[in-house]
Formats: C-alpha cells, structure tokens, sequence
C-alpha cells in the first residue's frame, strides 16, 4: 500500500488527487481508476452490470463514485486509486498554538491526514466536508462548549462511525462526564504525553 | 406586725382606718399656723417701712404660710416656675398685700381658737379606738405630753436653719441652694401639722405614747391614726400642687439615704434628713423622734458634705435659731435660758427613756436583735454572690433574728417568672433549692405592695397571705399549712421574694420592715446584677459565636473565590503548559539520548506538567469531590497503593515497606481519593530523607470501627511550629526548604471526605508518623 506524505507528493499524483476527490464520473475516467479499457467501462454499463445515468439530451454516459466503488469491489478491482488509506484526523481548538502542536505531532505521521478549525462553526463544516475518522476536540470554545458540538455531530445519522476524543484543560470531574455523556468517546487532560495521545487515537481508529 | 401591739383585725378595722384617712385628707385644705408669726407679718405688711427682707424672713419662718404662699404663686397665672421656688422670690413676687391676703386666708386666729376646744370628739366616723392598753398602762403616773406645738415650730425652724446652714456652708455644690434647703426643712413635718389639725385628741394620744414608749412618732401615728405624717404630709404636697422636691422631702425624709431612688433631688431629701438630725441631736424643739437611727457625721459623708462644717454648722445652730425667732418676735426666751430648757428637755427624756426601759426590754431587745442581724447579713456580703447564697443568707439570718422554726422563700427573679423556691432547716441552714412553674392563677409576686403602710394583717399583707394556698402544693412542710403565715421581702419597686414561716412571735413592725426590706432589697439586687452579669456573658458568648462565624465564613469566602480562580487558571494555564510540555516531548524526540540538552528538555516537561497538577490540587482543594464509594478489599487496595508507589520511585529512593494483616475487612470507600491521599503521605514519607526506610503499617481498631493506616517515616521530622501549619496549602517552613505545597491539606481533605481523619505526629531529626483513621462503616 503506497502511502504519500502531505509533503512528499509526486507530480503525477496531481491526477490520483483529483480522480480521488470526484462524485461523478466518465467512462474514461472509470477506466483509467479501475484500469481497464473505456470499452470494457460502456460494456458493462449498457449491459446494466455498471449502474449509471446518461446526460439529459446527449448519450454521454456518467457513474456516481459509491456505484462506481460498488462495481469494483465486486470485480475485485483495487479500490486504491479511488479511495486514501490515510486516517482522516480534524483538530478543534481556538489556540493556534495548540493546533500548530497537534499539527506537528499527527502530521509528520503518514497514517494521518490532519485538517484543523478554530471555532465550533468552522468544525462543523469541516466534519461535513472533511469526514475525519477522529476529531481531536477542546472542551472550551469561543463559540460553542464541545459537549454541544459532541452533540450535534452524534445527532447526524450520516456521520456516525466519527470517534470523538475531547482534549482540554479541564479538572472538573462532572464537566468531564458531561462530555461523555454528550458523546464523546474519550478524555485526555492538558497537558498530555505525547506517546499517551497517538496510543489512545490508534485505540480509537481500531475500534 | 408587732406582737406588742395586735389589733383585732377585722375588715371593719381596715375600712374604718381608710375612710379616716380619707377624712383625714379632706380635711386638711387649710393649715394652722402660729398667731405670732401671723401677726408680724400683717404689721409688716401693712407698715409703710417695712422692707421685703424682713417680710422674708418673717414669712420664711413660719411653715404653714410658706406652704400657702408658695400654693398661691403656683396657682396664680405669675408663670413661675414650679422649681427653685422659694419664698424670696414667692413674696417679691406676690407683693405685699397678696402675702397679707395669704395670711388672712389661713384664718389664722380660728385655728388656733382650737385651743380652747375640749372634749370635742376627733372620731367622726365613730369608730373605736385601736386598743392600746398596753402601752399606756403607765400613763398616769407620768405628766400627759400632748402635741407641743409650740416646740413642733422650733423643731422645723431648726431644721429649715440647720439645711440652710449645711446648704451655705457648701455653696460650692449647686444642686443644695441654701433658700430652698430652709423651705424643705421648714415644711419637712407639716404632715404632722395636718394630722393634729384634722384629729387633735388622738394626735394628742400619739404624742403621749411617743413620750411614754421613747419610740418613733411615725409608728404609732400608723398605729392610731393609720397614716403616719409622711404620708399625710406628702398627700397634703400634692394637694397643695407643691413642688416635687418638696413633696418629696415631705415624704421620704425619714427614710435611710440608702433606700432612696435615684431622684435628681435625692441629696436634698439627704439633707433634710441630716438636718433633722442635727436638729434633734441638739433638742432644739419637738420631732416626736427619740431613737437616734443615724450619725450626722457619717450621713453627711454619705452626702458628699463635710463633716467637719455639717459639725460647724450644728455647733452655731442654736444661735442661728434663736436669731430667727427673733425676727418673729418670738425671742422672749434668752439664749442661755433656751439651751437650759434643751437642756433640761434632754435631761427629761433621758429620764424617761430609762424609765421606759424596763417595759421596752423585750421589744428593744428584740429590735437590738434585729439590728444584730441586719449588721450579720450585711458582714457576710461578698459582691459576687448569687442568688442562690443571698437566700441562704436570708434563710440564715431569719432563723437567727426571728428564731427556729420552718423557714421558706418563694422568690420570683422578674414579672412574668418561675417561682424559685427554697427551703430550709429548723436553724434556717441547708437550702434545697427548687425552680417551680407558679400555678396558673397566681399573681405576680413582684407587684404585691410591701411597704409597711400600717394596714397589714398579722400575718404579713392581705395579698400575700393569699399566697399560702397557692404556695401549699410546693412546700414540703408536712404541718398544717394555716399555722404557716407569710412575711413579704418588699424591694424599691415591689416585692422580690415572700417569707414562709410559722414564727407566732415577731419583732415590732418598724423594726422587723427593715429586716424584711434589707433581705428584700439585698435579694432583688443580686438577682439584678446576676441577671445582668447572665446576660453580659451571654453576650460576650454571643459575640465570641459571630467572630468565629465571621472567621469560617471569611476562609469560606476564600476558599470559594480561590476554587473560582482556580478553576479559570485550570483552563487558561493548562493551554500554555500544555504547549509547553508537547514541545519538550517533540524535542526529546529528536536530540541526542545521552546530551545535555536532553536532559533539559526532560525537565522542561516535568516542570510543566508539575505545575498543571499543583493547579488541579487547588481546584479540588477548593472544590472538593464527593467520594464515589464502592466496596472495596482494603488489603488489596493497601498492596496496589504502595506497590504502584515503590513501581514510580527511582532507585536513590529509601525502601518502603508494607505490613498488612489480611484479614482487613471490605469497607465502601472511593479507591482512587483514598489511593491519592496516601500517595501523597508516602510521597511526603519518601521526601523527608529517611535513614532507613519507609513503612506502611494497616490494622483494624475494632473498638473504635476505624481502619488506621500509619506512614512511618525516620527522615528529618518537623518542628512544632512547622507541624502545626502542615495542613496549610503551600506552607513553607524554611523560605529556601522543600514547599509541602498542596499534598498534606489534599491528603487530609480526600480522608475527611470519608468521615475520617489525618494526624500527624512528628520530632525533628527523628521522623513523622501520619495516621490515617477511615470509619469501618460508611455515614449513610
């Protein structure tokens, strides 16, 4: 499994990057992910076995990512070109100190692709957006406190699966049990070792 | 009531006595007076060169027209003032012809036309005559002495001479003006003026007795009459609308200095008395008294006056008298032949007295006994007696004056309180005190009129001998309650406590109402002060209650506004350290194991993350946790506690050792607070250099239901005072030594959250034992 780096990308993945960042796709363009001839694409969408839809007045043919995704795993074809194997992780935190920090630490690990939001607004777009796997989430916002935001992510049925590990500064016993209580899934205290962090997110992801 | 002299008591005695009194009061509208004086005055007045000094002293001379004149400038619209009203101002004031008026008004000549009255009954009301046998058993073989009236009018303008020479001679003391002084004296007696003029032949009678018994002319004017000249005169005062210190002098100048109210003019009322001593020391004139009660000499110091000039003063008196009556043109009698007639006078009652000796024996040595007793009730005094000692006090003195027998005292401390009975032996000794709740009609002792007033019953006053059938539920006294009779102790407003007793024989009134009045007043001062000095250290306890309040509520304050900073600092600081520590740890990641800059960067996030916990301790130091209390094996706990310790110690680190005995019960505690608090003592243990080892003792006091955990350590100890500021949050003993900082106070806190507690005994350079106690079972 290739894995890049944020830093180290090569000049041909420029393509792979915007292949990977499509909803819809061209029978050339479902060729070139799956490898295979633009023939053999039209071949099986005509005969139905690639679901799809034709541009209104015209015949060109178009396939949505997920059929697109469905069609290859039922032909056994490497999804890889479609999908990043890295771990999707979003930093929230007002200090951009804290944020730098984090950055540093989760994003000189290739497992990762780290995002970051400094506001309770700005991280919800982004989870819509970005569909992390982990938010690294601080209990005091300026906008919105991190158990509302635990909240509001736990109420949307289209992210479920997102692991929520709030971070702060916080010693209260019950304002730490009302995080829990609001969803999230784990809590770590500021300051925090380093090693102690990365392990807990790892336990997360496995989960 | 005197047992030489017992009425037959009856209701129609009683009522005869207060409609004569009545009478008595109507009657004395107008006053006599002496044809002399009246005489002078109205050629003075009527004379072109008489001069208004003269007219003075002629006027200020004679008490009964002094009273009217002064009555009529009161009731003229002059718009005098009522005080400092004397006669100077009165007659200047009036004017001649309103003074000649004045004169004429008292009808002067009619009244002393009485004189010649004879066998005319005084008796209106027809009652009979209190039988006083007795006492006049030995009248005839003595020379009848009826009212002189003649030495009544010296015996007041001795006074009124005597209070203006004492007055003068302290002219440096301005509540004693001298002009008002003679108008007091002058006017003290008029009572008996009132009497004789309203009820000439007993009055007459009173004066006989007085002469025979040696007595006091006050008790046996109650005794005859029923009202003596104190009343009669203060009721004829306020008739007159006289001024209040005169009205007050008229009625109290017989009483002891010391059984005064605080009046504004009490020195005044003192120095009639004084005056009327001196007066009486000198015989000058008729008072009707014959026992000398007091020493001029040691009242005046009462009074704040001289001794040596109130001597002076009685030294010149007679002189200064006679000089007067001269103005009055009454000086037909020399100087010399005056003195030889005082004298003489003297001499004759000296005679008498001791004729009268042997018929008084019994009561005078009664009143001796009497005396006797109020100089031992006195003697044993002590200024912080209770009222607990003044009743046995009292107990003790009424069975030594008045004899064995059954003695009790009911004393109601204030209107509206429990009874405090107190009971007593044969000889008054061994007091058993009891606190009663007073049946439910009972009247209030405090308000039954005590003052002997001449209409008591034999048994003491009407109203508290009602007393003994309330009383008989409360007293142990197996006899027949109607045998026992009740002596009232009057104090100056009422009555602070009754007498039980089944004494048939008691001393004679006047001298027994000082008894009861000095038990009485004694009683109701020590219950005053107690009273008083209850409620000051009632105070001074209520005081000492809101300091300490004040004080737990400050730290309260304190510890509050601490948790709020605390709790604040916990984000904003915890921000910073963590950026801090993260940053150290990266380094760490990539220098060199073995360099220096390692080691440093190590410390960096140590240091940091000290500093966060130290911010957590006074959070939860401010803000303490409640114990999540789980059932718990306390043996395990103990081993996971100090084997998780010994597992974070480096090796330069003393040994610790644990001694547990394994049957340590199961007890509901919160593991993780008990495993900090005792971290914290082996951390605590480990940093006090031991010599040679750390050791955790476990054991089980059955007997107490505590679980007792010691931490023993042999390190450097503490001194007394560091000890005793151990448990203070970032108490330092040494300003360059280890900071216990927070982990003594957490420690402490986390055990007392379980209803334990923490004590620590330490010496220095021998080692501390921190002793830990958990209750066995959980306060639920």
């Amino acid at each position: 499994m290739g894995r890049m780096t944020k830093n180290g990308k090569s000049n041909g993945s420029a393509k792979a990057d915007e292949l990977r960042s499509k909803q819809v796709f061209t029978t050339g363009e479902a060729a070139e992910v799956c490898r295979v001839s633009q023939q053999t694409i039209i071949r099986c969408f005509d005969a139905g076995r690639l679901n799809g839809f034709r541009v209104p007045g015209s015949r060109f043919r178009r396939i949505p990512r997920d059929e697109l995704l469905r069609f290859m795993r039922e032909n056994d074809i490497p999804t890889e070109a479609l999908e990043d194997s890295r771990r999707r992780i979003l930093v929230v935190d007002d200090d951009p100190e804290i944020v730098s920090l984090l950055l540093d630490v989760l994003g000189n690990d290739e497992r990762f692709e780290v995002r970051s939001a400094q506001t309770g607004y700005d991280a919800g777009v982004m989870t819509e957006e970005f569909r992390p796997d982990v938010i690294i989430l601080d209990y005091m916002l300026p906008d919105i406190n991190g158990n509302v935001v635990c909240q509001t992510i736990r109420k949307n049925p289209k992210l479920t699966g997102i692991r929520v590990l709030v971070v702060s500064g916080v010693v209260d016993r019950d304002a730490v049990q009302d995080l829990l209580d609001a969803g999230a899934d784990a809590f770590i205290k500021k300051p925090f070792d380093l090693g102690e962090l990365t392990s807990q997110i790892d336990q997360l992801l496995t989960v | 009531m005197p047992a030489t002299l017992t009425p037959t008591k009856s209701a129609k005695t009683d009522t005869n006595k207060s409609r004569r009194i009545e009478m008595i009061l109507r009657q004395v509208d107008s006053l006599p007076t002496l044809p002399a004086v009246a005489l002078r005055l109205l050629s003075l007045t009527a004379s072109d060169e008489s001069d208004a000094r003269e007219v003075i002293e002629t006027v200020s001379a004679d008490p009964a027209l002094t009273a009217n004149i002064l009555a009529m400038c009161r009731h003229s619209d002059t718009g005098v003032r009522s005080d400092g009203l004397t006669i100077e101002k009165a007659v200047l004031l009036l004017g001649f012809n309103a003074v000649r008026n004045a004169v004429l008004s008292l009808k002067v000549m009619e009244v002393f036309g009485r004189e010649e009255r004879s066998g005319t009954s005084d008796e209106p009301e027809g009652g009979k005559r209190p039988d006083d046998e007795s006492l006049v058993a030995n009248r005839s073989s003595l020379v009848p002495a009826p009212f002189d009236r003649t030495g009544f009018w010296r015996h007041s303008l001795a006074v009124a001479v005597a209070a203006e020479q004492i007055a003068a001679a302290h002219s440096d003391q301005d509540d004693l003006p001298p002009a008002e002084a003679f108008v007091c004296g002058l006017l003290h007696d008029i009572g008996k003026l009132a009497i004789d003029f309203v009820l000439p032949k007993s009055y007459d009678r009173v004066a006989e007795l007085v002469d025979l018994n040696q007595g006091n002319i006050a008790e046996f004017e109650r005794r005859v009459i029923g009202i003596d000249h104190h009343t009669a005169g203060k009721r004829l005062a306020q008739q007159w609308d006289l001024p209040q210190m005169l009205q007050d002098c008229i009625w109290l100048h017989g009483a002891p200095l010391e059984t005064l109210p605080q009046l504004d003019h009490r020195r005044m009322i003192g120095l009639v008395r004084l005056a009327d001593l001196v007066a009486r020391q000198q015989h000058i004139g008729y008072s009707g008294n014959f026992a000398m009660k007091a020493d001029p000499a040691a009242l005046a110091v009462q009074l704040d006056l001289d001794p040596d000039r109130v001597a002076q003063v009685t030294e010149e008196l007679l002189g200064e008298v006679e000089s007067r009556q001269r103005v009055l043109g009454l000086a037909d009698v020399p100087t010399h032949r005056m003195f030889l007639e005082s004298i003489q006078q003297a001499n004759q009652k000296l005679g008498r007295l001791n004729a009268a000796l042997d018929r008084r024996s019994r009561a005078s040595s009664m009143q001796a006994k009497v005396l006797d007793a109020i100089t031992m009730f006195h003697s044993d005094a002590s200024p912080g007696r209770s009222v607990h000692d003044a009743l046995a006090q009292i107990g003790q003195s009424a069975a030594e004056a008045l004899g064995r027998g059954y003695w009790a005292i009911v004393h109601q401390p204030a209107m509206d309180d429990r009874w405090l009975l107190a009971e007593f032996d044969e000889a008054g000794m061994s007091p058993e005190f009891r606190w009663v709740d007073p049946p439910l009609d009972a009247p209030d002792i405090t308000t039954i009129h005590a003052l002997p007033t001449g209409i008591e019953g034999p048994n003491g006053s009407i109203a508290a001998a009602g007393f003994l059938p309330l009383l008989g539920g409360y007293l142990s006294h197996t006899t027949d309650i109607s045998s026992l009779r009740v002596l009232p102790l009057g104090c100056g407003w009422g009555t602070s406590a009754l007498l039980v007793h089944d004494c048939d024989a008691l001393p004679p009134l006047s001298a027994l109402a000082a008894l009861t009045q000095t038990w009485g007043a004694t009683l109701a001062a020590v219950s005053q002060h107690e009273g008083a000095r209850r409620l000051s250290e009632q105070l001074a306890e209520a005081n000492q209650a809101l300091a300490d309040a004040q004080d737990q509520l400050l730290q309260a304050e304190a510890i509050s506004k601490l948790g709020e900073l605390a709790s604040g600092a916990a984000h904003e600081m915890n921000n910073p350290l963590a950026i801090i520590s993260g940053r150290a740890q990266l380094l760490l990641n990539t220098l060199d194991r073995n360099g220096n800059a390692h080691a440093a960067a190590k410390v960096i996030d140590e240091q940091a993350r000290r500093l966060s916990e130290l911010i957590t301790s006074l959070r939860l130091w401010a803000d303490p946790p409640q114990p999540g209390r789980t059932p718990t094996d306390v043996t395990a706990l103990l081993n996971r506690i100090v084997g998780g310790f010994i597992d974070e110690l480096s090796q330069r680190h003393a040994p610790v050792s644990l001694q547990v005995k394994h049957d340590l019960p199961t007890i509901d505690l919160d593991p993780i607070m008990v495993t900090d608090a005792l971290h914290e003592l082996l951390r605590n243990a480990v940093q006090s250099q031991p010599k040679s080892a750390v050791h955790v003792i476990g054991r089980v006091n059955r007997a107490d239901r505590m679980l007792v955990v010691q931490v023993i350590d042999d390190g450097v100890g503490m001194d007394a005072h560091t000890l005793s500021h151990a448990m203070d949050p970032f108490f330092s003993a040494k300003p360059a030594g280890r900071l216990i900082g927070m982990g003594l106070p957490r420690a402490r806190q986390l055990i007392a959250a379980h209803g334990g507690q923490l004590h620590l005994r330490s010496l220095p350079g021998e080692g501390t034992i921190a002793t830990v106690s958990l209750p066995l079972d959980s306060p639920r």
